[in-house]
C-alpha cells in the first residue's frame, strides 16, 4: 500500500486492488479534477476551497471516532454531536477572551482540557450503560446529546449560554512562528486560466495552517487506529460486534474493552471539536445540533462500517454533498433551487446503498492481523469477507 | 454472596437431607481429583426452578457427560458454571477456588473454558483470524502495549499464529485458514470453535452439544479429537443428546433430570437404569 509499491509498478498495483478500490480511486481522481478546474476557471476560491476541505477533515475525524465505536465495537452511539461539541466548548472555553471561566489559555492547553471533558464524559455515559444490551447505549446516548446542549444553552455563566464563545484565538496562537505566519506570508498572485488573476493573501494562508491542523490530528489518529484495528486488541473488538457473549467465553473482559473503544471514539470526536473552534473562532450551542450526528452515521455507512479509510472518505462524500449541492445552482439548464433538495439527495443515497451495497463502499477486506506476521496475505473476492448488512445491529 | 443468599445456602444445607436428589445413586462425590465441582446449585426463574439443588464433581483428565431429557436444565446449568447466569444458591469450585457468580472471563481465567450450541460467526474475519481470538493474555490485548512494546505483540501474534495453524492441521481443516469464517459449514464451524477454545488453553472444556448439526464424517472426527486432546490433559464436560456420541466418548455419565442430578455412572449403567428411561419417557 505504499506509494513505493505504486511508482514501482503502477499497473500491478492497480490490479491487486479489489473493484471498489478501483471505482473509488477512480471517483476521487475525477473529483480531483473537477476541483483542480473550479479552481482554475475561478468558480471555486481558493480560501473557501481550504475552508471546506477543513470541514471535510472535520467529518472525516468524526467518522473515524463513529467507527472506532460503531465500525469495530458495535457501540451504537447516537450523541457524535455532543462529544464534538465537548470538543469544541473545551478548548474554546480555556482559550477565548471572552470565556467567562478561564480564557486566554494557549489553544494547546484547549486542546488537553477538551479531551479530558471528552474522556469524563464517555466515562459518565459508559459506566451506567456498557455493562447492559448495546440497545441500553443507543437510547441514553440520545438523550446525552440533548442534555450537553441544552446545559450548554442554560449555563449562561459557565459557557455564555445562547450568545456563544467568542474571541477564541487559531490554533498556533503563541506558537513561534507559525503565529505569525499568514502575516509574514508574502501575496502570491496567480493568473487563472481564462484570464484575471488571483491574489493568495493572508486569509489563504491562515486556511492553510487550518488544514494543516485538520490533517494532523487526521494523520495522528488514522496511525493510532490502523495499528489499534490490526492488533489483537482490535480483534477482541471485532468479536464483541459479532458476539459478546463468545469474548466473555474466551476470557475477554468485554466491558473494559467496550469502553476503552467508547472513550476513545469519543476522543476523536472531541479532536474534531477542537479543530472546529479554531477554525470558526467563535462555537454557540447551535454547533451541536443533532443533524451533525446523522451526517456521521451516514459517512460510516456510506464508507463501510469497521473500515478506516471507508470512514474517511465517507467523511469527504457527506462534505462534498453539503457544499457541492450550492454550486449545481450554477447550472441554469437545472429548473429549480437544488441546494435545498441536499438532505433529500442524501436519503436516497441512504436508501440506494441499503439496497444494493449494504456493507459501504469501502468494507474492511483484508485480514487484520499485526503486520509482519504474516505475508501471505489472503485473495478476497470482490465480495469481502463480510457479507451482513452494515446498518444491521450486531445479533 | 450477599447475606440474604448465603443464609439461603445454609437453608438449603439442612434441607438437603430431605432432598430426593440427593439420594444414594445421585452423584459420586468422593473423586479423588477434582477439577469442577458443582454443590447444590439453585437457579429458578420465576416459578420455574431450572437448575434444583444440582450437585456433582467432574474428575481431572475424564470425558464427562452430561446428559437428559429436554429441559432438564442442562444449558441453564452451564450457564450457571461459567458465569453467565447468577445463581440463587449453591457454589461453583473450579481447581479448588470459589467461582461462583464471577464473571465469565474472570472463571476463564480459573481455567475454565465454554462453546455454545450454536456458535455464532465471526463475521468479517478469517479462520485463523477467528483463531487468533483464543489465546488468552495476549500483550496486543493491551491498548497501550500497542505503542510502547509493539515487538513483543509481534512475538506473541506469531506465535499465536503458529499454535492455530498447527491446531488447525491437526484438526485436518488447515485449508480452511484463510477461507472467510461466514463461509464455512456448520459442522467444520463446531470444529474451529473447539479448536479455537483450545488455544485458551482451559484446564476443563465444557462443550455444549458439539455433535448437534454436525455430519456423520465430520461427527466422527469430533469425538476422535475430543479423545485426543483428552488423551493430552484436557478435561471435558459435554452436553450431548445424541445417545451414540456421549456413550462411546464419555465415562462417567451424569443424568440431569427435572435441574438435579439423578444419577451417576458409567454409559451401561446409564443405559440399563429405569429411572433414567423413566425420566426420558416422561414417566
Amino acid at each position: 500500500m505504499s506509494l513505493r509499491a505504486i511508482v514501482d509498478d503502477p499497473n500491478v498495483y492497480w490490479s491487486g486492488l479489489t473493484r471498489a478500490e478501483q471505482g473509488v480511486s477512480g471517483f476521487i481522481a475525477g473529483f480531483v479534477v473537477l476541483l483542480l478546474g473550479g479552481l482554475f476557471t475561478g468558480i471555486l476560491a481558493p480560501t473557501y476551497f481550504l475552508f471546506l476541505v477543513g470541514i471535510a477533515g472535520m467529518y472525516s475525524l468524526l467518522s473515524l471516532g463513529l467507527n472506532v465505536q460503531w465500525g469495530y465495537t458495535g457501540l451504537i452511539n447516537f450523541s457524535v454531536a455532543a462529544f464534538f461539541g465537548i470538543g469544541a466548548y473545551g478548548t474554546a472555553l480555556a482559550s477565548a477572551s471572552s470565556s467567562p471561566v478561564a480564557g486566554n489559555l494557549a489553544p494547546v492547553v484547549g486542546l488537553f482540557v477538551a479531551l479530558v471533558l471528552a474522556a469524563i464524559l464517555a466515562l459518565l455515559i459508559g459506566i451506567p450503560t456498557l455493562r447492559l444490551r448495546a440497545d441500553y447505549l443507543a437510547i441514553a446516548s440520545i438523550g446525552l446529546a440533548e442534555v450537553v446542549r441544552i446545559v450548554i444553552l442554560n449555563e449562561d455563566q459557565l459557557t455564555n449560554g445562547s450568545a456563544g464563545v467568542r474571541g477564541i484565538p487559531t490554533f498556533f496562537d503563541g506558537w513561534p512562528l507559525l503565529d505569525t505566519f499568514p502575516q509574514t506570508m508574502p501575496s502570491v498572485a496567480v493568473s487563472r486560466l481564462p484570464g484575471g488573476t488571483v491574489v493568495l493573501g493572508q486569509s489563504f494562508w491562515s486556511a492553510l495552517l487550518n488544514v494543516v491542523v485538520v490533517v494532523s490530528f487526521i494523520a495522528v489518529s488514522y496511525f493510532v487506529l490502523k495499528r489499534a484495528h490490526r492488533s489483537p486488541w482490535g480483534r477482541v473488538l471485532r468479536t464483541i460486534r459479532s458476539d459478546e457473549d463468545l469474548a466473555r467465553a474466551l476470557g475477554k473482559n468485554t466491558y473494559r474493552y467496550k469502553m476503552q473503544a467508547f472513550v476513545l471514539g469519543s476522543l476523536i470526536m472531541a479532536l474534531a471539536g477542537v479543530f472546529y473552534a479554531h477554525l470558526n473562532l467563535f462555537v454557540s450551542p447551535g454547533d451541536l445540533s443533532p443533524i451533525t450526528t446523522f451526517y456521521v452515521w451516514v459517512a460510516v455507512m456510506l464508507g463501510g462500517s469497521g473500515s478506516n479509510r471507508g470512514a474517511l472518505f465517507g467523511g469527504f462524500v457527506i462534505v462534498a454533498i453539503r457544499e457541492g449541492t450550492r454550486f449545481l445552482n450554477a447550472f441554469e439548464f437545472i429548473p429549480f433551487d437544488v441546494a435545498p433538495l441536499r438532505l433529500l439527495l442524501i436519503g436516497v443515497i441512504i436508501v440506494l446503498l441499503m439496497r444494493f451495497r449494504p456493507e459501504g463502499v469501502l468494507p474492511p477486506q483484508r485480514e487484520l492481523i499485526w503486520p509482519s506476521v504474516v505475508d501471505d496475505a489472503p485473495e478476497q473476492p470482490d465480495s469481502g469477507v463480510r457479507d451482513s448488512k452494515a446498518g444491521e445491529s450486531n445479533d | 454472596m450477599t447475606d440474604s443468599q448465603a443464609s439461603q445456602v445454609a437453608n438449603n444445607d439442612s434441607s438437603s437431607e430431605e432432598q430426593p436428589a440427593n439420594d444414594e445413586r445421585a452423584a459420586n462425590m468422593d473423586k479423588e481429583n477434582v477439577v469442577l465441582r458443582v454443590e447444590d446449585l439453585v437457579k429458578s426463574f420465576g416459578a420455574l426452578v431450572a437448575t434444583d439443588h444440582a450437585t456433582f464433581e467432574v474428575e481431572r483428565g475424564t470425558i464427562t457427560g452430561l446428559i437428559g431429557p429436554n429441559g432438564a436444565g442442562k444449558s441453564t446449568l452451564f450457564n450457571l458454571i461459567s458465569g453467565f447466569y447468577e445463581s440463587d444458591a449453591g457454589r461453583v469450585t473450579v481447581n479448588g477456588t470459589d467461582v461462583t457468580d464471577m464473571e465469565p472471563y474472570e472463571i476463564a481465567d480459573h481455567g475454565l473454558i465454554r462453546t455454545f450450541q450454536t456458535p455464532r460467526k465471526l463475521e468479517g474475519m478469517t479462520v485463523r483470524e477467528a483463531m487468533l481470538v483464543g489465546p488468552r493474555e495476549q500483550p496486543g490485548e493491551s491498548f497501550t502495549k500497542l505503542f510502547t512494546d509493539p515487538e513483543s505483540v509481534r512475538e506473541r501474534e506469531q506465535r499465536n499464529l503458529e499454535d492455530a495453524q498447527k491446531i488447525l492441521e491437526d484438526f485436518e481443516i488447515d485449508h480452511l485458514a484463510t477461507q472467510p469464517a461466514t463461509k464455512i459449514s456448520g459442522g467444520q464451524l463446531k470444529l474451529v470453535e473447539l479448536a479455537r477454545a483450545m488455544l485458551a488453553e482451559p484446564e476443563i472444556l465444557l462443550l455444549d452439544e458439539p455433535a448437534a448439526g454436525v455430519n456423520p464424517t465430520l461427527r466422527k472426527k469430533l469425538a476422535e479429537q475430543i479423545r485426543r486432546l483428552n488423551g493430552q490433559g484436557t478435561t471435558f464436560l459435554l452436553i450431548e443428546h445424541d445417545m451414540e456420541f456421549v456413550m462411546s466418548l464419555a465415562d462417567p455419565v451424569i443424568v440431569l433430570d427435572r435441574g438435579h442430578v439423578l444419577m451417576e455412572g458409567t454409559p451401561d449403567e446409564v443405559q440399563n437404569d429405569e429411572g433414567v428411561i423413566d425420566a426420558y419417557l416422561g414417566g
